[in-house]
């Protein structure tokens, strides 16, 4: 593997997910994942296709707060909870120190969590072996990893909005998966989280062709979109935070990182960030506290959440792991295994740590200039070039051609009713979360619900 | 439905009409590659699986670029 291809994939990832993450809307597991599996069945190395990912979280999730930051609008799901805190910062003209100081805190929180997600990986290895073990239960064959991830759903259920509907959602939507899977006669999963994922976009859409709802979403005339000034910004990254909020962005990252394992990133910077927010009596200062250490979350758990469940567990754990990060833990005929299987056996210790390590300088050393200076200048030209519409059109686009490479017209169909099913859920106040944890977890959980006595 | 009058969708303005049009333009494009696939893949004798979906995403993008020509963009920026 040459390292000459390492540099240039990492540039070329940072590049295409500064894009995508100004763009408002941009769904992580829409965009991440596909372009991930891609890679993968094109037949790239997937230690290369892992470069690739970690260069693209450091991008995506540096990025995705800089229109929240000028304009109020999130560049991705991730960057949603930040929205409420820039909009106090702004109406005390803070806009362009919470982008600075957004843009120097997704660093600490990616190298942090890769330190902390690599050395604790690589001591607590022998106990991937021990989850990856399996027991017979009722009959059936469960590996031990099953119990974490069914741990991680139920919390996150009771989590939910809506607790009650999420926690017999799980159940009930293991047997959608596990029934069409039946039918398909294959246990596909790509087609069914990129479902998940439109899931809310689908639903919104279907409403609309209803005479009644479709009033609701009208709107007279165009979007008008402030986009704040910003002053000339420092290069040097450590000027830009203060002590308090490095101390709590390098805690908070380590710890979230690893929770991620089996917790939901976005829960996480939600709930972290309202703390901090809360701790703080001037409102102002409570705002950029938690604007700043949210984003350092951001980079944090995607960061825990992929290589923790590549590295040692071996299955997707956590809603990361089994989201955005997925088509690692698929099996590719011409691996003849998982890509993470293949990474981790034809891959020692230390070369893993420094491509990873190599990806994230490249990844913000081509992203951090490039955002400090032109962040305004790319965020203008995003909002005046590219309608929405378009961007939309190329996601269902996708979704349709993954699901019919899954399973044919069948699977486009199939689709259509896992995504309303997921919409309409998530109408009712469950987190995608819990859905996309229900996928992994249905092949163990429908024969266990089959096999219960009673 | 009158020039002016959009639906919001997660957070943006829409026109259905044109959500449509850019929808159908990427997934006819995809699926023409995604299809064309197979026998480019038998020309320079590569696996198929593979250049499917790598060519079908080309496509989606294709047509992403070229919805991005043809539809408005209905946001006004104002800077402040």
């Amino acid at each position: 593997m040459s390292l000459l291809l390492v540099v240039i994939l990492s540039i070329l990832s940072t590049l295409l997910y500064i894009f995508i993450g100004i763009l408002p809307g941009t769904d992580e597991t829409a965009t991440m994942a596909p372009i991930a599996l891609t890679l993968l069945l094109a037949g790239m190395d997937p230690m290369l296709v892992l470069v690739w990912f970690i260069a693209s979280i450091a991008a995506f999730k540096m990025a995705d707060s800089i229109p929240v930051a000028l304009a109020g609008i999130p560049g991705g799901v991730m960057a949603v909870p930040q929205v409420p805190d820039a909009l106090i910062a702004k109406e005390h003209g803070l806009a362009d120190v919470i982008l600075r100081k957004g843009i120097a805190a997704s660093v600490v929180g990616q190298v942090v969590a890769i330190v902390v997600s690599l050395a604790l990986s690589y001591y607590i290895m022998p106990v991937g072996d021990w989850l990856r073990a399996t027991d017979v239960v009722l009959g059936v064959k469960v590996a031990r990893w099953f119990w974490l991830v069914l741990v991680g759903v139920v919390v996150l259920a009771l989590t939910s909005r809506n607790r009650f509907i999420a926690l017999i959602s799980i159940p009930a939507v293991a047997l959608v998966f596990q029934g069409l899977r039946a039918v398909y006669g294959k246990s596909v999963y790509i087609s069914f989280f990129l479902g998940i994922t439109i899931g809310p976009m689908m639903f919104e859409l279907l409403s609309m062709l209803h005479r009644e709802l479709r009033n609701s979403y009208v709107r007279k005339g165009l979007k008008e979109v402030k986009l704040l000034k910003v002053e000339k910004i420092s290069l040097n990254p450590l000027k830009i935070l203060t002590k308090e909020e490095l101390t709590h962005s390098t805690i908070w990252s380590a710890v979230t990182s690893v929770l991620a394992t089996v917790m939901s990133p976005v829960g996480l910077t939600t709930l972290i960030g309202d703390l901090l927010r809360e701790s703080k009596k001037d409102r102002v200062r409570g705002a950029v506290l938690a604007y700043t250490v949210r984003d350092a979350i951001k980079n944090a758990t995607y960061i825990g959440g992929t290589l923790i469940p590549l590295l040692v567990i071996g299955a997707p754990t956590g809603p990361m792991a089994a989201g955005p990060a997925a088509p690692f833990f698929g099996k590719y005929d011409h691996l003849g295994m998982t890509a993470r299987d293949f990474i981790v056996t034809h891959y020692d210790y230390l070369t893993i740590v420094v491509m990873i390590f190599i990806s994230t300088a490249i990844a913000f050393l081509v992203a951090y200039p490039i955002l400090v200076k032109y962040s305004r200048a790319l965020t203008l030209a995003v909002f005046r070039r590219v309608p929405a519409e378009a961007l939309y059109g190329l996601f269902i686009a996708i979704v349709l051609m993954l699901s019919y490479y899954d399973a044919k017209i069948a699977g486009i169909f199939g689709t259509i009713i896992v995504s309303l099913v997921s919409g309409a859920l998530w109408r009712l106040g469950v987190s995608l979360g819990v859905l996309f944890m229900v996928l992994v977890s249905a092949p163990t959980l429908v024969p266990l619900l089959m096999a219960l006595p009673i | 439905m009158g020039d002016d009058e959009y639906y919001e969708l997660y957070g943006e303005y829409v026109s259905l009409k044109e959500l449509g049009i850019a929808t159908l333009i990427s997934s006819v494009i995809a699926m023409i590659f995604f299809s064309l696939a197979p026998s480019i893949a038998n020309l320079i004798g590569t696996q198929a699986t593979g250049l499917s979906i790598t060519l079908g995403a080309v496509g989606a993008a294709i047509g992403f670029a070229i919805s991005t020509l043809i539809i408005k963009v209905k946001r006004v920026v104002s800077e402040v």
